[in-house]
Order: C-alpha cells, then sequence, then structure tokens
C-alpha cells in the first residue's frame, strides 16, 4: 500500500532520515509522491513515487472505436488537455494520409494557443503557491475561468472539449465569438502590469526563486528535457518552429529564452510565452475571417471506421514541452497501439530526480512546480 | 549535414531499411543485434541526441515484440525512427541508458506493461503498478475485460430513493444485466438487440417532467 509511511523514518545509525511527500501534501503538484531521504534539511535522494493517477489509457485505447478514443485522450492531462486531442488526430490523419481543411488547422490553432494560455495561468499561481505567496494563485485561476468561458463558447466543454476529430474540427466558430476572444486578449495584455507587480518583480518571490534546482543546459539535453524547461537553460528549440505542423510555419512568433536554468528563469520564460500566444492569437483573428472553406473532410461513418494500415509518430508542442502520440493501425476500426510521450514524464522522474538531490526541503515543492510536470501523462 | 551524408552514415549498418517517409521522418529498420550500433553512430556522427520516445508494440501472431527508438537531431530537424523486432517467448533486448539517460524511465514501463527485460538497465523494477503481480498488462493477451468479469461481481444499485424516483417517473435505476462495458461488447450487440433493449428499458424515463 502506498504511502509507504506517514512518519518520518529514521535510516540506522546515520543521521539521514526518510519521509515521503504527497500525494496530499499542499506543496505538491498532484497526484505522485516523491519519497525524499533527508540530511538535516538537506536532500540526499530524491524518488519519483508515481502511478496513483494509473487509468490504463493506453491499453483502453486499443479496444475503442477510432472516434471514441478522441474522449479518451484529453483525459491525459488536465490543465492542457488540448494538444492532446490534435496530437491524436494528427496522427490519425498522417496515418489516413489526409489534412484537416486550412480552415480547420487555423482553429486548432486558436484552441491550442487557448488552452496553452489557460495552462500557464494555472502555473503561474501553483508555482507562486510554493513560495507562500497564495494571490497569484487566485488570479491566475479567475483569470484562466475566463479563458474557460470562451472553450464553452465554441467547443461546449468548460475543460475536456473533445472538439478536434481526425480530419478536422466538430463545430464552425459562433456568431461573434472573434470579438470576445479580442476583449479577452485586451484584458489579458491589461493584467500584465499587475502580475509583474505582484509576482515576476516581486522581491519577495525573486529572491526564493533564483538559483533554485539549477538545470543546466548539457543536463537538460542529457535527460531530455523539453518545452519551457529547455528554453529556461538558452537553447531555443521549440516543436512549433522546427518540426511544424498544422499552419504554424505561416505565423510570426518569437522564442523567449532565458541562460540561468533555475525556477526564476523557468517562470519568467512561460510569462513570455504567455505573450507570444497573445500575439499568435491576435494573427488568428485577423486571418481566420478571411479563410472560407469547410471545417473538416469527409470521413466514413465513424462506427465501421477502418484506418489503414501504418503508423505515425505526431508530435506538437504543449505548454509542458514536447508531446507525442505513437500510433500504429493494422487496418482494423480500432487502433492497434497507441503511446503517448508526455514531456512531464521526463520532467517529474529523472529531471526531478536529479534536481532534488541536494536541494533543501522547502526548495522541493518549488522545484517540482517549476517544471511544470502533469503527473497524469507519467501514468496515462 | 546533407541527406547523402546522413545516408551514408546509416548505410554503415548492414542489412538496414531506409524509408523516407516525409521531409522530417526517416523510418529505418534494423535487425536487433545492430540496433545500439545504429543509435551510437546517429548520436556520436550525425547528433541525434534526443531519445523522443521508445515505443513497444506486442505483433501477437508474429510471436514478436517491435521496439521503436524516436531519436531527433536539434541540429538537423529530423526525426529517425528506428524499428527492430524481438522474440516474445525470450523477451530480452539491451540497454540503451549509457547512450541516451531517457531510457531509462521508458525501459522500465516497457518492462511494468509488456515485461520485455532489458539487460543493464538501472531500474529493473515496479513504478507504477506496484501492486500487481499478474501478466503484464498491456501485452495482446491480457484481457482486462475478462479480467474485470472475473474479479469484481456486478452489484444490484437500487436504493429506497432511487427506487422511489422511479416509481413516480424518473430516476436511473438499470439493471445489472443492462450494464455492458462500452467499446467491445457494446460493438459486438447487433442493432436488434440494441433497440430491444431500449424498448424493454428506457433510461431516464420523465427525467424533466
Amino acid at each position: 500500500m502506498r504511502p509507504e509511511n506517514y512518519q518520518a523514518v529514521p535510516l540506522g545509525d546515520s543521521n539521514e532520515y526518510e519521509i515521503f511527500i504527497g500525494p496530499n501534501h499542499p506543496g505538491i503538484e498532484g497526484n505522485y509522491a516523491l519519497k525524499l531521504i533527508l540530511d538535516g534539511d538537506t536532500v540526499v535522494k530524491g524518488t519519483t513515487d508515481a502511478g496513483y493517477l494509473h487509468r490504463g489509457f493506453e491499453k483502453l485505447m486499443e479496444g475503442r472505436l477510432w472516434i471514441q478514443n478522441l474522449a479518451i485522450v484529453p483525459r491525459i492531462c488536465v490543465p492542457d488537455p488540448a494538444p492532446m486531442e490534435v496530437s491524436y488526430s494528427l496522427a490519425v490523419e498522417e496515418i489516413m494520409g489526409i489534412d484537416a481543411p486550412i480552415r480547420a488547422q487555423w482553429i486548432r490553432v486558436l484552441q491550442l494557443e487557448l488552452s496553452r494560455i489557460a495552462a500557464h495561468l494555472f502555473t503561474f499561481g501553483g508555482h507562486a503557491a510554493t513560495t507562500g505567496m497564495y494571490t497569484p494563485m487566485y488570479w491566475g485561476v479567475a483569470d484562466r475561468d475566463l479563458v474557460l468561458d470562451l472553450f464553452e463558447d465554441f467547443t461546449g466543454g468548460r475543460v475536456y472539449s473533445i472538439y478536434n476529430i481526425p480530419g478536422g474540427v466538430r463545430r464552425e466558430l459562433p456568431e461573434g465569438f472573434l470579438e470576445k476572444l479580442s476583449h479577452l486578449l485586451d484584458y489579458l495584455e491589461s493584467r500584465q502590469n499587475d502580475y509583474d507587480n505582484l509576482l515576476f518583480t516581486n522581491q519577495i518571490f525573486v529572491q526564493r526563486a533564483k538559483g533554485v534546482g539549477v538545470l543546466s543546459k548539457e543536463d537538460a539535453l542529457e535527460y531530455g528535457v523539453t518545452g519551457p524547461n529547455l528554453r529556461a537553460c538558452g537553447l531555443a528549440f521549440d516543436v512549433r518552429r522546427d518540426d511544424p505542423y498544422l499552419i504554424y510555419d505561416q505565423l510570426e512568433f518569437d522564442i523567449p529564452t532565458q541562460q540561468k536554468g533555475d525556477a526564476w528563469s523557468r517562470i519568467l520564460v512561460r510569462r513570455d510565452e504567455l505573450f507570444q500566444s497573445i500575439h499568435i492569437l491576435r494573427q488568428v483573428i485577423a486571418k481566420l475571417p478571411s479563410i472560407k472553406g469547410p471545417i473538416r473532410t469527409a470521413i466514413p461513418n465513424p462506427l465501421s471506421w477502418n484506418v489503414p494500415a501504418g503508423e505515425a509518430y505526431a508530435r506538437v508542442e504543449s505548454s509542458k514541452g514536447e508531446l507525442a502520440y505513437y500510433v500504429v493501425s493494422d487496418g482494423g476500426d480500432k487502433p492497434y497501439r497507441v503511446h503517448v510521450r508526455g514531456p512531464s514524464s521526463m520532467h517529474a522522474v529523472q529531471t526531478l530526480e536529479f534536481l532534488a538531490k541536494g536541494a533543501r526541503i522547502e526548495d522541493v515543492a518549488q522545484i517540482m512546480f517549476s517544471l511544470d510536470a502533469c503527473p497524469p501523462e507519467v501514468d496515462r | 549535414m546533407s541527406l547523402e551524408s546522413l545516408n551514408e552514415i546509416l548505410n554503415k549498418i548492414n542489412t538496414i531499411k531506409i524509408t523516407h517517409k516525409h521531409k522530417r521522418r526517416i523510418r529505418v529498420d534494423v535487425k536487433a543485434d545492430s540496433l545500439t550500433t545504429l543509435l551510437e553512430l546517429i548520436k556520436g556522427q550525425a547528433s541525434f541526441l534526443h531519445l523522443s520516445a521508445i515505443t513497444c508494440v506486442d505483433w501477437i501472431e508474429d510471436n514478436q515484440f517491435e521496439l521503436v527508438y524516436h531519436v531527433w537531431s536539434y541540429e538537423e530537424n529530423c526525426l529517425i525512427s528506428a524499428h527492430t523486432r524481438i522474440d516474445r517467448d525470450d523477451a530480452k533486448f539491451v540497454t540503451v541508458y549509457d547512450l541516451y539517460k531517457p531510457a531509462d524511465f521508458f525501459e522500465r514501463d516497457i518492462y511494468e506493461m509488456y515485461g520485455v527485460f532489458f539487460i543493464g538497465s538501472p531500474r529493473m523494477e515496479k513504478f507504477i503498478l506496484t501492486e500487481w503481480f499478474g501478466m503484464p498488462p498491456m501485452r495482446k493477451d491480457f484481457d482486462s475485460e475478462a479480467y474485470v468479469q472475473e474479479t469484481f461481481n456486478w452489484t444490484e444499485y437500487n436504493p429506497d430513493w432511487l427506487q422511489e424516483l422511479s416509481d413516480q417517473g424518473g430516476g436511473i435505476a438499470i439493471k445489472p444485466e443492462d450494464i455492458r462495458l462500452s467499446g467491445t461488447l457494446h460493438n459486438k450487440a447487433t442493432h436488434r438487440e440494441r433497440e430491444k433493449a431500449k424498448k424493454e428499458h428506457v433510461v431516464g424515463k420523465g427525467w424533466k417532467s
């Protein structure tokens, strides 16, 4: 049974003792735990204990129709579900040899970037809360709620939209949606000063976050770190630019980087990325009305839909890093194999164990949150 | 690095089959004993530094496991998927942990879910399924539906308050024999069976009134 112990356990005659933080610890991100061996308040060794959220999704997907799986995939990452749908759809489209219509691709980008904004707002609050600042958490969640309202408006679902299908998207945008989106972006930009004063230039936070959990560029590459965590180490890699999918090659955006690789750099990269997403969404708002056409290609009856035999590896950039779906079809009406490569599977296990070593116990929660790991991506 | 020089490096392996799927995806099929040599070559000579994932596919009809190594190059912006097959009965393979550290996670995952033992991998132990001692569950011959039917009993849930609701024409009284696992079982039911079930038992009848 887990957790294995609830009290600190002294180890032999040494000064070391073992404690278990999580999965219900207030300073932990969710459904995973960390077993720490401490000497005083310095961590000697940390071991990730995952599996609290294992639902066997990869196995479930092998027993369901291609279209039924769309109800499963977004549930793999709660804060940022849109990239999951898009990635799965892209993989199936690649096997079938079809492309979504141009308009659907633009709508997908809109959905992906909105989802990224929502996920980053969530992370700001969580990260700040690990240092004892709770106001950014309330702000972040409240502002994220405005994004979720828009999701409800155009997909019907606040968190799990289940909006994409292989071949396009399910619904056309509602009347007047782009104006609403434009208002929301104006509002988010107007909040920039408030967030900067409260969090990003707040000395109380800066002093706590600087120099914590330092990851060098070499270590980041070695441990397979991707996404904002990698960009905080100074390597400007982004799947959207370097392995472009959808219509990202027609959009202009910068890839924010920082050099230090600590918790402070990581949250700054996310802050800058949020404004890049707003920049992308403004381009979408300007371009989308001029793109006419269908929003999905004709697909066969979903209940008797056989995808030809083949395999595809579809990568997208989620708010956490490189997300990929490896889908294998044997020509049947169900996938033969679906493998989810969640970015957090790298961040939450090996990278976290590496960074926890030598850290002080009060920084452990902050290191976990600064990596922005999403435990269900590990468990699946 | 040009495509030609990359092809030259790949062709150093005998019996390699190279397929260019599109601009940034290359599929290679190699024999199991030359896979680590291939990864060493592309990492050392062609800067494929990032192990994106290792996937295991259970081809039960061929009695083989397929291992797929997805390796990305930050300099070439290209992904090589190296496919190899190993015997299903003697499911052992050599680790690539000394080349790529992320292999630790993926190999542990595959060991747990498929039972493929990676020789030399640092942590061949339980990770997610710490309380599971049966067959590795992702193997195709593990039938999760049969396992559920054998292990758990369907119980009739019909408390008084729900019964009262049903008597008034509402509620969601579902009999155990109506419960079907979605997916496989449901798909097997013929159209006629489904229609019959609908007529016999209307779920949520009079819900709004």
